[in-house]
């Protein structure tokens, strides 16, 4: 291994200085000129027929430029599953269905304005459990299908099945069997800026959407598909980030405020802006999928599991965004978490009339993880074997191919387990069940991409001034991650300049190349091979630009020199070292041979050669810029759900000790071990700020956020509510970090945005368990549930 | 957005004045937390807000023949009195768990009391320290005991045009010891679940003399008068305390009901855990103040 100058280092994230001084400008602080504020008016019902809108007294209103409902737009379908209009005009299905919309010239103006639109409802049948809902009798949420056919199911026609090997044979084979029935709610991302947009048209009709967004290229093809239904084909669509406050997963489909706040900017020729308050932004963004779980594993003898058969029921809401496809990632530990040979998991969506869901933080992964390490934990038991024993006798190791088609390369799991063991002394406080007690959990995510979608690309421009300042157009987004800061060690280190000279520009399609968005852990491990190979070409240029102007620039200076001193004897250099490109080389923003490094002559300053590139007199001037598209050799998923649709895989294991309050089933977090292959650590600091990030959030999954959606209905959408856990709620944490330096990660690095959350709340629930015997399968693992467990237990 | 008008009284005598003039129209505001919150979410605004911010002499924590407190003292300063949290530890516990560090600067003692949420975290504290509320309005000084300054949830005996002004503890609390309980999810920002206040008084093991308080048991903080009668003259034993916990819970001292926020069912669990809990703790605070 070279050694690094930038790369592995903790370099500090300047650029942030602007955020904590609020100087950023974020979607609330964007103001065009005239524009005007929309607000949405949103249902009252769950499930129910609209008689009659009216917007007379809304319309009257001094300042408002336009009310809007489902008769003044065109009725296009519109969704991952086309099930959904912009505008709802004859039924709605959920308290969240937009209804109506306004645009006026203050927010305050608007909001009144909604008030005063009056709706007439009659109310419909509703359901709300996922089970009834696929009943017969059950009320049908949806009659039609998007193409107009009648619907006879609540039941969504998504083929979310897996299925290798024997499973009857595998039943058969099993010397120990468990089962287990373990659910998960809705939570929601709580990004600390709420979703915004401004959409503005220019007098061509083309689109500028300043939007609040991580997946900025996402945007175009579902709002091309819209335009060219609503006249407008053909027309350019730009999406521009302002400073993103935080992602999360949220902002991976097309929302519908962002279809609305195009409608009221078309109708009123002025840009528009919806921002959301927080109560929106618990009441009308898609949070997290919840799902039930039922598992079924088993194993021989020795411990080997054999199989693993699991049925998911996953409550879709209304309509269907990204939340739905949550069991393509559920699939990945249902088949490749541990070594198991038969597997069978299948995932049914159901519409209800409840809140629909989306992407956060795992993708289905801390659900899906929680089920399999619910049910590793009772498995053991069944088996008489130490859980983390058990977990290592099933362990994925390098080289593996899982029955999902994953080739893992790389694979730290094993340090992982045995870190979290050694940590939290396992041996001695496992299975006391004496009111204290320890847990653990695994994980395995992508790590090098994840092909979802037939690109799985990421592309990067780079270009030098004449000075050695370095401009990196970037086609992903920065909601706070980091990039900045490791793109910039990236760039200095491959292209031999300092971090703070690498200035990186982010979010706006108009500049960038193209990028499938930055989700799926994916933004260092893919922006930074893009970047690598971006900077060996604008190296190349430099250095043949250097093998051009090294010798004009020493020789004038030897000149120079005599002139000055006429005693100065010229050495006798040899001009060979410098006469390719290839022999010399760029570092700390010093170009010199790559034989003698020291050279007392041959060592030039990179922003003097660029200079001397471009200013060269006549005809031949030069400017350094290249351009590296990186799609990776990975697969999508076929037909039978498999495929290697990552370059590598992130591995991990958390571990907890808890104290339980027997008497009121409080759980104390007494100390948690997340222990993590990343491949390599590219800046220390900013790792560990994801891992505690992502493992306390875990936390707050594990112990207390819930949405509480009762009938439909969001009752708790304020921060007051909903228990999302606080700068004061911290637990002691300890990171363990194991490199094993992925051969396909730009210097060694996997994905780590997600991992550190997955196995943080099946750890604390079987923590749980070791501490007083009681099993909850339920999230948030609430002191009500344990204190009624512990009493049914006595 | 907010429009209205909004005063900035100097004195007390000025504040009163312009309450007498505004009448209905004018909603007095201290820290704000309260007020600024109740704006938001009703978006109803007041026609006149009378801000007492600036009166300054509202602000103290005094030992003279008792405690005497300003309305306007902040929880932060509560939190930060040594004296408070020696003497009057139970009001030390309520005050330093209010909101955040950030609520606790701004946020008052007599907002927090006046208005009379029933989780209100000084409540409970006040009702086992019997406390006694000055009000002062156009008819001149009055006072009442915290256990009938509270009417209803949100709503308390204090007229439109009074302020309050102090709150006194009596002196022979020096002798008690107290604590309070706020259970809540989160250590912070968080409104309780349920909370319990206990003081008492011991002549060698035997319990001379005792207060328990439960707030969000009821539609107004109260205090838990069977209970604290059975325990009156019994020693200090694990078998009393957890049968005055009991008696805490039950129907004879509280109204618990389901919430978002809890259930009642398990209300009643934390009443009985924690009256034990916090008596023992007073117990031990005694203690610990006679060793020093
Ligand atoms: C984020 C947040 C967290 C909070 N957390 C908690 C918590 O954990 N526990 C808790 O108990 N409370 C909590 N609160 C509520 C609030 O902070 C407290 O009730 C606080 O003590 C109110 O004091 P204030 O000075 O801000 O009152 P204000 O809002 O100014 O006033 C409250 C009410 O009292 C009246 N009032 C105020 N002072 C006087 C006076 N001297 N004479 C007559 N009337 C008066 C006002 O007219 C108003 O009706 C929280 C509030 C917020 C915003």
């Amino acid at each position: 291994m070279p050694d690094h100058l930038f790369v592995g280092k903790s370099v500090p994230r300047t650029i942030e200085a602007d955020k904590v001084t609020g100087k950023a400008v974020y979607i609330d602080d964007l103001k065009r000129p005239g524009m005007l504020y929309g607000k949405i008016l949103y249902s009252n019902h769950a499930h129910a027929r609209i008689k009659s809108i009216d917007i007379s007294k809304a319309k009257q209103l001094e300042g408002v430029r336009t009310v809007l409902t489902g008769q003044d737009i065109p009725d296009v379908r519109v969704g991952f599953l086309k099930d959904q209009t912009v505008l709802k005009k004859d039924v709605v299905r959920q308290y969240r269905d937009e209804v109506a919309a306004v645009a006026a010239i203050s927010p305050e103006i608007a909001e009144e304005a909604i008030s005063l639109i009056k709706v007439e409802y009659e109310k419909l049948p509703a359901v709300f459990d996922p089970f009834e809902a696929m009943k017969q009798e059950s009320p049908l949420v949806h009659e039609i299908d998007a193409r107009g056919r009648p619907l006879k199911s609540n039941i969504l026609p998504l083929p979310w099945k897996f299925e290798t090997g024997d499973m009857e044979q595998a039943r058969e084979d099993s010397v120990y069997t468990s089962k287990d029935t373990v659910s998960t709610t809705w939570v929601n991302q709580c990004c600390m800026g709420t979703s915004g947009c401004i959409a503005e048209f220019d007098q061509n009709s083309n689109l500028t959407l300043y939007d609040q967004t991580n997946v900025i290229f996402g945007h175009i093809g579902r709002i091309t598909e819209y335009f060219s239904q609503i006249g407008l084909r053909g027309k350019k669509i730009r999406v521009v980030n302002p400073v993103v406050g935080g992602s999360f997963g949220t902002k991976l489909d097309t929302d519908i405020y962002e279809f609305i706040a195009i409608q009221l900017a078309l109708k009123t020729k002025k840009p528009v802006r919806i921002l959301f308050d927080r109560e929106e932004e618990f009441q009308a963004l898609p949070p997290r999928q919840p799902a039930v779980f039922t598992i079924e594993q088993g194993c021989d003898k020795e411990g080997k599991l054999i199989f693993r058969h699991c049925e998911a029921i996953l409550d879709n809401g209304a309509y269907t965004s990204w939340g739905a496809t949550t069991p393509s990632v559920m699939m990945m530990p249902m088949s490749s978490l541990y070594r198991v040979p038969n597997v069978y998991f299948k995932a049914t969506c159901v519409y209800t009339n409840n809140i629909y869901a989306q992407a956060m933080r795992g993708y289905g992964n801390p659900q899906a993880t929680f089920a399999v390490e619910t049910s590793m934990d009772t498995l053991a038991e069944e088996a008489g074997i130490d859980p983390a024993e058990f977990r290592l006798i099933n362990r994925n190791r390098p080289g593996d191919q899982t029955p999902m088609k994953l080739k893992i390369t790389s694979c730290g799991l094993e340090e992982c387990i045995k870190a979290v063991k050694e940590k939290l002394n396992w041996d001695e406080k496992q299975g006391k069940q004496n009111g204290r007690g320890v847990g653990m959990a695994s994980l395995i995510h992508v790590a090098g991409g994840a092909r979802v979608t037939k690109s799985d690309g990421h592309g990067i421009m780079i270009k030098l001034d004449e000075y050695g300042h370095v401009d990196v157009i970037e086609s992903g987004t920065d909601q706070g991650q980091g990039s900045p800061t490791v793109i910039s060690q990236i760039v200095a280190e491959a292209l031999g300049v300092r971090p703070e000279d690498v200035f990186l520009t982010f979010g706006d399609t108009a500049l960038a190349l193209w990028d499938a968005g930055t989700h799926a852990s994916r933004h260092t491990f893919m922006a930074g091979n893009a970047a690598i190979g971006a900077c060996a070409k604008a190296k190349r240029q430099i250095l043949e630009m250097a093998v051009e102007q090294m010798p004009k620039i020493i020789k004038m200076g030897l000149k120079r020199k005599k002139r000055k001193d006429p005693e100065f004897v010229e050495p006798d250099l040899d001009f060979g070292l410098i006469a390719n490109p290839e022999d010399l080389d760029i570092r700390d923003r010093m170009i010199f041979p790559k034989k003698e490094p020291d050279h007392p002559y041959f060592n030039l300053p990179l922003a003097q050669i660029l200079q001397n590139g471009l200013l060269v007199g006549t005809g031949q001037s030069k400017v350094v810029m290249a351009e590296e598209f990186y799609d990776p050799p990975t697969e999508m998923l076929n037909w039978e759900m498999k495929g290697n649709l990552s370059m590598t895989y992130a591995f991990g294991a958390s571990g907890v000790e808890v104290e339980v309050d027997e008497q009121t089933g409080e759980v104390k977090i007494l100390n948690l071990i997340a222990a993590h292959d990343v491949g390599k650590a590219m800046n220390p600091t900013l790792l560990l700020g994801q891992i505690y990030g992502a493992a306390y959030t875990g936390v707050g999954y594990g112990l207390t956020e819930e949405i509480k959606v009762r009938n439909g209905r969001v009752m708790n959408p304020s921060f007051r509510d909903y228990q999302m856990l606080t700068a004061m709620d911290v637990v002691p944490i300890e990171v363990v970090i194991i490199e094993p330096i992925d051969e396909a990660g730009p210097y060694g690095a996997k994905g780590v945005g997600e991992p550190g959350l997955v196995p943080t709340a099946p750890a604390i629930a079987n923590a749980v368990y070791d501490a007083v015997g009681v099993r909850i399968t339920d999230l948030p693992i609430t002191p009500e549930k344990i204190l009624t467990a512990l009493k049914e237990k006595k | 957005m907010i429009d209205c008008d909004y005063l900035r009284p100097d004195n007390l005598e000025e504040a009163l004045g312009l309450l007498k003039e505004h009448g209905p129209r004018a909603t007095l505001i201290a820290g704000g937390t309260d007020v600024m919150a109740k704006i938001r979410n009703t978006k109803k605004t007041p026609e006149v807000l009378v801000s007492i911010r600036g009166l300054k002499d509202l602000k103290y924590i005094d030992k003279r023949s008792g405690y005497h407190i300003g309305a306007l003292t902040t929880h932060r300063m509560l939190e930060q009195s040594e004296l408070v949290k020696a003497e009057l530890s139970a009001l030390h516990d309520g005050a330093s768990r209010v909101g955040s560090v950030q609520v606790r600067n701004v946020a008052t003692l007599g907002g927090n009391i006046c208005n009379a949420a029933p989780s209100a975290d000084t409540a409970g504290p006040l009702l086992v320290l019997d406390a006694l509320v000055f009000m002062e309005g156009p008819e001149g000084i009055r006072s009442v005991p915290i256990t009938e300054f509270f009417t209803g949830t949100y709503k308390t005996v204090l007229k439109k045009d009074e302020v309050l002004t102090e709150i006194k503890i009596p002196g022979e609390m020096e002798h008690f010891g107290s604590a309070y309980w706020k259970h809540s999810r989160r250590k912070a920002m968080n409104l309780p679940i349920l909370g319990i206040a206990v003081s008492l008084k011991l002549e060698g093991e035997i319990i001379s003399d005792v207060r328990i308080a439960l707030t969000v048991a009821a539609p107004t903080p109260v205090r838990a008068n069977k209970a604290e009668d059975f325990l009156k003259g019994k020693a200090l034993s694990d078998e009393a305390l957890n049968e005055a916990g009991k008696i805490a819970a039950s129907t004879e001292c509280c109204s618990l009901r389901d919430s978002l926020r809890g259930e009642a069912w398990y209300r009643g669990e934390i009443i009985e855990v924690y009256v034990p809990r916090m008596a023992r703790l007073a117990a031990e605070r005694i203690a610990q103040r006679r060793s020093k």
